[in-house]
Order: C-alpha cells, then sequence, then structure tokens
C-alpha cells in the first residue's frame, strides 16, 4: 500500500493546478483522496460542501488553505481529524487512513490538532493553566510532562506566565485566542491546524498569533495548516497555498507559484494582497515591474529600484 | 444534533403553507378535538383518511412526516399494549384467558382506536404548525389570537417577543453545541464512553462555555434592542399584518364539516359505538 502510494506520488499533479511538489522522494503528510461532502442530503438544504478534493498537505510545511466563504474550508478542516466523515474519499495521515479502525479514531485526534474558529469560546476551566492542561491530561500524561507541556505552549503563544493562575474569563479576546490556540499546542500534536486562527482580532493580534504558529512550526518541525480568507496574511506566513473555490481545490502550490497567478484569482473573484494588486496595475500602465510580488518587503524594494531608474532619466507619460 | 426535529419548518409551496398561521393554530386545536369526539370504527377510519390528505395537501414527504411519529412510538405501543390488559367486558367471554390475564375483544379495539388517536394527532399537529409554519408566523398568530387576554393585563406582547427569541435562539444553541463538543473532542474529551457520572462530568467542558455564550448572547441581544428603541407592545406595529383571504375561510369551513362529519359518523358509522359513551 505504502509503496503503491510513493509510486503514483510524481504523477499527481493532475490534481491541482501548478501543484509542484518540493521534495518529491518525501511522502505528503497528509494526503486527501477524491473527497466529497454534502450537507443535510436529500433534504431541501441539500449543500454539496466539497466536490472531488484531491489534496497533499506536504511534511514539516505551513500551508495556508485559502478561499471564500462557503468555499468548503471549515468543512474540509474537520475532515481533517475525523470529527467528520466524508461519504467518498479517504483521508490519509502518514499513508494511513484514519478511519481504517473508527474506534480509535480518538488517537487521531491528538495526532491532528484542530483549533476551531473563535475557539476562545470553549474555554470552560477555572484557570488558564487547568485550561492549556485539559487536552494533555485526556491524553493520560503524567503531571511532570502536563506541566512542561502547558509551560512551552504558553511561550509559543507569548502568554505571560503571571496570568496562568487567573480566570479565562477574565482575559481579552486577543489573550482568551491565544490560551485556546495553546490549549491545542500543548498536546504537541504531528500537525496542528488552525481554521481562521486571527480572525476579528487587530493587526497586532494578528502578527502576535501568526509569528507563534510560525515559531512552532519552525522549531518542532510539526507541519501546520491555516485556513484563512484574508491573502494578505498567508502570503506572509505560508510555505504553501492552496486555493479552493466552489467545492474544489483551484490551484496549490508553492506560495511563489500560486501568487505569480495574481490574475486568475482576481478573475474567480478572490481578493490578492494589496501590493500585488499595486504592481499588476504599475504594470498594465507600462512601468517594468515584476507582478509576482506579494509581500510588503519586495514590493518596497522593487519601487525603490523604479524610482531609482526613472532618476537615472527613464521617463514614463 | 442535527436530527432534532423540534420546530422542523419544512419549506414546499401549498396550500397549508399559504394559510393565514391563525387559522392553522385553530386547525390544529379542531383537529385534536376531532381525535377525540371519534367513537367507532368509522370515524377513525375517516380521521386516517384524513390524516393522509393533509399529507397530501401539504406536499410534505410522507419520510418527513413519519419522523415525527417515530419519536413518539414508544408512548404510542406502551399505551396500546396497556389498554389490551386493562379493558374487561363482564357482557361477554374473554377472548383469551390465563391465570390473572384476560383479554377481550373490546380491548384490543380500543388499543387499535388510541393507537389511530394518537398518530393522527401528531401528524396533524406537525403539519398544520411546525411543518408548513414557520416559527415566526407561529408566535404571530399565537400572539393575535391571544390579543384579548390584554384586556385583562396580561402581558401578551412580552409573552409573545419571548417566544419568539427563544424559537429564534434554539438552533443556534443547537449550532453552538454541536461546535463546542467538536472542540471539545479535539482536545480529547470523550461523551460516549465510561460510567454515568464519568460521563455526566464529561459534560462539563460543555456545559460551562455554553452558559457563558448564552448570557454573552442575552446581554448583546438586550443592547441591541434597546439601541433601536424597543420599549414593549405600545404602539407598535407589524411589519407583515396577518390577513385572512378567502382560502382561510374556505378551510375553516372545511374544518366545521371535518368535526360535523366526525360527529355524524359516530351516530350513524358502524358498530362499537358504545365504546367511548362510558
Amino acid at each position: 500500500m505504502k509503496k503503491k502510494t510513493k509510486s503514483i506520488q510524481p504523477n499527481r499533479t493532475d490534481t491541482a493546478v501548478g501543484m509542484n511538489i518540493v521534495n518529491q522522494a518525501e511522502k505528503p503528510k497528509i494526503r486527501l483522496e477524491n473527497i466529497n461532502y454534502v450537507y443535510g442530503k436529500n433534504t431541501p438544504f441539500e449543500v454539496h460542501a466539497l466536490d472531488g478534493v484531491s489534496l497533499d498537505i506536504h511534511r514539516g510545511l505551513l500551508t495556508g488553505i485559502i478561499g471564500h466563504t462557503g468555499s468548503g474550508k471549515s468543512t474540509l478542516v474537520r475532515l481533517l481529524n475525523g470529527l467528520d466523515r466524508a461519504e467518498q474519499g479517504r483521508v490519509l495521515l502518514d499513508g494511513q487512513d484514519i478511519w481504517e479502525n473508527p474506534k480509535e479514531i480518538g488517537k487521531i485526534r491528538f495526532r491532528v490538532g484542530l483549533v476551531m474558529q473563535y475557539p476562545e469560546y470553549q474555554l470552560f476551566e477555572e484557570t488558564v493553566w487547568a485550561d492549556i492542561a485539559f487536552g494533555p491530561r485526556n491524553m493520560g500524561l503524567m503531571d511532570d510532562e502536563v506541566e512542561a507541556r502547558v509551560r512551552e505552549a504558553a511561550a509559543f503563544v507569548g502568554l505571560d506566565l503571571a496570568l496562568m493562575e487567573k480566570s479565562p474569563f477574565d482575559l481579552s479576546g486577543g489573550q482568551k485566542r491565544r490560551v485556546a490556540i495553546a490549549g491545542i499546542m500543548a498536546m504537541r500534536p504531528e500537525v496542528l491546524v488552525l481554521d481562521e486562527p486571527a480572525a476579528g482580532l487587530d493587526p497586532r493580534g494578528r502578527h502576535t498569533i501568526f509569528q507563534g504558529i510560525r515559531d512552532y512550526n519552525r522549531k518542532t518541525g510539526c507541519t501546520v495548516i491555516i485556513v484563512s480568507h484574508s491573502m494578505e496574511d498567508m502570503a506572509q506566513y505560508c510555505d504553501h497555498v492552496v486555493v479552493m473555490a466552489h467545492a474544489r481545490v483551484f490551484m496549490a502550490g508553492t506560495r511563489d507559484e500560486v501568487f505569480a497567478r495574481a490574475d486568475e484569482l482576481e478573475a474567480v473573484g478572490l481578493d490578492i494582497p494589496q501590493v500585488t494588486k499595486l504592481c499588476v496595475l504599475l504594470h498594465q500602465a507600462g512601468l517594468p515591474i515584476p507582478v509576482g510580488l506579494y509581500t510588503q518587503e519586495t514590493v518596497e524594494n522593487a519601487l525603490l529600484a523604479l524610482f531609482q531608474e526613472g532618476k537615472g532619466g527613464v521617463r514614463h507619460e | 444534533m442535527n436530527n432534532i426535529a423540534l420546530g422542523q419548518y419544512y419549506p414546499a409551496k401549498s396550500v397549508m403553507h399559504r394559510l393565514d398561521p391563525r387559522i392553522k393554530v385553530i386547525g390544529a386545536i379542531a383537529y385534536i378535538v376531532a381525535a377525540f369526539l371519534c367513537r367507532n370504527v368509522t370515524a377513525f377510519a375517516f380521521l386516517l383518511l384524513s390524516c393522509f390528505v393533509l399529507i397530501l395537501i401539504s406536499r410534505i414527504p410522507l419520510r418527513i412526516v413519519l419522523k415525527s411519529v417515530r419519536a413518539l412510538v414508544f408512548i404510542m405501543l406502551f399505551t396500546a399494549v396497556l389498554n389490551v390488559f386493562w379493558v374487561t367486558d363482564a357482557t361477554v367471554e374473554p377472548l383469551f384467558a390465563w391465570r390473572f390475564i384476560r383479554i377481550y375483544e373490546r380491548g384490543i379495539y380500543q388499543a387499535v382506536f388510541i393507537l389511530v388517536r394518537i398518530v393522527a394527532m401528531v401528524i396533524g399537529t406537525s403539519l398544520f404548525l411546525t411543518y408548513t409554519t414557520s416559527p415566526i408566523a407561529l408566535t404571530d398568530a399565537i400572539e393575535r389570537l391571544l390579543k384579548p387576554l390584554a384586556k385583562f393585563h396580561v402581558p401578551i406582547h412580552t409573552f409573545a417577543m419571548m417566544l419568539t427569541i427563544a424559537l429564534r435562539f434554539i438552533p443556534t444553541i443547537v449550532e453552538e453545541t454541536d461546535k463546542i463538543m467538536a472542540a471539545q473532542k479535539a482536545r480529547g474529551a470523550d461523551f460516549t464512553t465510561g460510567s454515568l457520572t464519568k460521563r455526566a462530568k464529561a459534560l462539563i467542558p460543555v456545559i460551562v462555555p455554553l452558559f457563558a455564550s448564552a448570557f454573552r448572547r442575552a446581554d448583546e441581544l438586550a443592547t441591541a434592542m434597546e439601541c433601536r428603541c424597543y420599549h414593549g407592545g405600545e404602539g407598535r406595529t407589524k411589519l407583515r399584518v396577518l390577513r385572512l383571504g378567502g382560502r382561510d375561510v374556505v378551510a375553516l369551513l372545511l374544518m366545521g364539516f371535518f368535526i360535523a362529519a366526525i360527529v355524524l359518523l359516530n351516530v350513524f358509522g358502524s358498530r362499537y359505538a358504545w365504546l367511548f359513551t362510558m
């Protein structure tokens, strides 16, 4: 079984446009095979949430899943750790079907940690400490191991240890969010999945959270998946980007590959980062500026270069 | 969690959906009265037939309608079986006798009658009220029908508003419960195995956040209502004013005919007319 998966991998580029597998020798951490998911089957409320989705999530990288509301992102996320089961298709974790043994699905949930949307509303314990320790305790770990993990997770999300004995209900919104994320990190899952981890936060709060997630990814080597509708955040923090549209995978690849095709993203009604939009507009106006830029620094440099060039004598209109 | 059929409005295009909700409330009451008036085989057969006619008119799939009956199967069978053993009839020989157990023909008839009566009542009320009437229309109708009580200083508007809000938030809270349970499952909470106390304890991580968010929602809603200068029912007009149309009058007449027909069948129908005369 494993051998077979390996051998077909180089040919799987057909599943998504422009997919370029970085380490072809290495197997993907998670592979989705032809997933179909329908809500409210046989009722007037029937909705096709996922329609033949196949996808590889690469080991150790930070993958962003992006799409409109209703594109099937959140449904996809619930399938990854077995909260829901697709009627058709398989979810493979390290080459193994997560539903191979339905009774053991609880163990899969420790391996694939899921932070749901607005996770601050799940806090329930009397202290922040106890809340973060809830997951590790359920794993049946010893007290000192739990303590070490709580400390480590709190450090990743930048929680002050002085907060640990407070009630989670007394914290600010951003702090609550970080406690909830730490609660999943403390389980040290092999794959960390976050559904809109920065929704409703101010720019500084967004930055703290994304920076913490990226630190976690780089320091532990765990695979991380972030679901978001914000192109800006994805462009800044992700290695790989998967674009969902109309219940299907529209595009997948490294972030260079995806943002190089900004025009196609706009064509399906997705927002591209504002700096990318600026470059495209300048390019259309006839200025020699590359179109595939998506981070603030690169665009800044390109504009400066352009300015210098303009000073050198070349004038436009 | 999504299987809860509470207030399960089923959108479809039928005469029944378009009826004035007040008429449907009256219809549901009339149907219950009719089910209780039935006294003999012919009347019950007529009642059962009317059930099928109602299902056809409402254009709701039989599968969906039977769902509401299925929830009460246990109670119905329990009542029916109890009647088989309970009913005695001194005038005839029992059909079956063993030690203290005596089963009479009359008992079997009565059990079947009760079964039909409950099935008809459940189908009738759910067709009139839950399946074809949206919760908002229903509370509107209840408010209007109870309006005469306002003369006796009963706070009808407040009552209706509470009902509307409660109904409005049932799906929200169900959804919220679902979400919180999923989130705690993702953290390794286990709701399905272990002893009863263990499972009750496992619910704490669900109940605490659920209460917290219910209070938060109530607070937000109150603020939002106050921001829009809500001050109760005095001088308040309706967005959708309920008006009786031609079909509502026809429906009302049909209900009258239906009850009259049941009464007539009770008198002129087949045997066992004596059954419920006691």
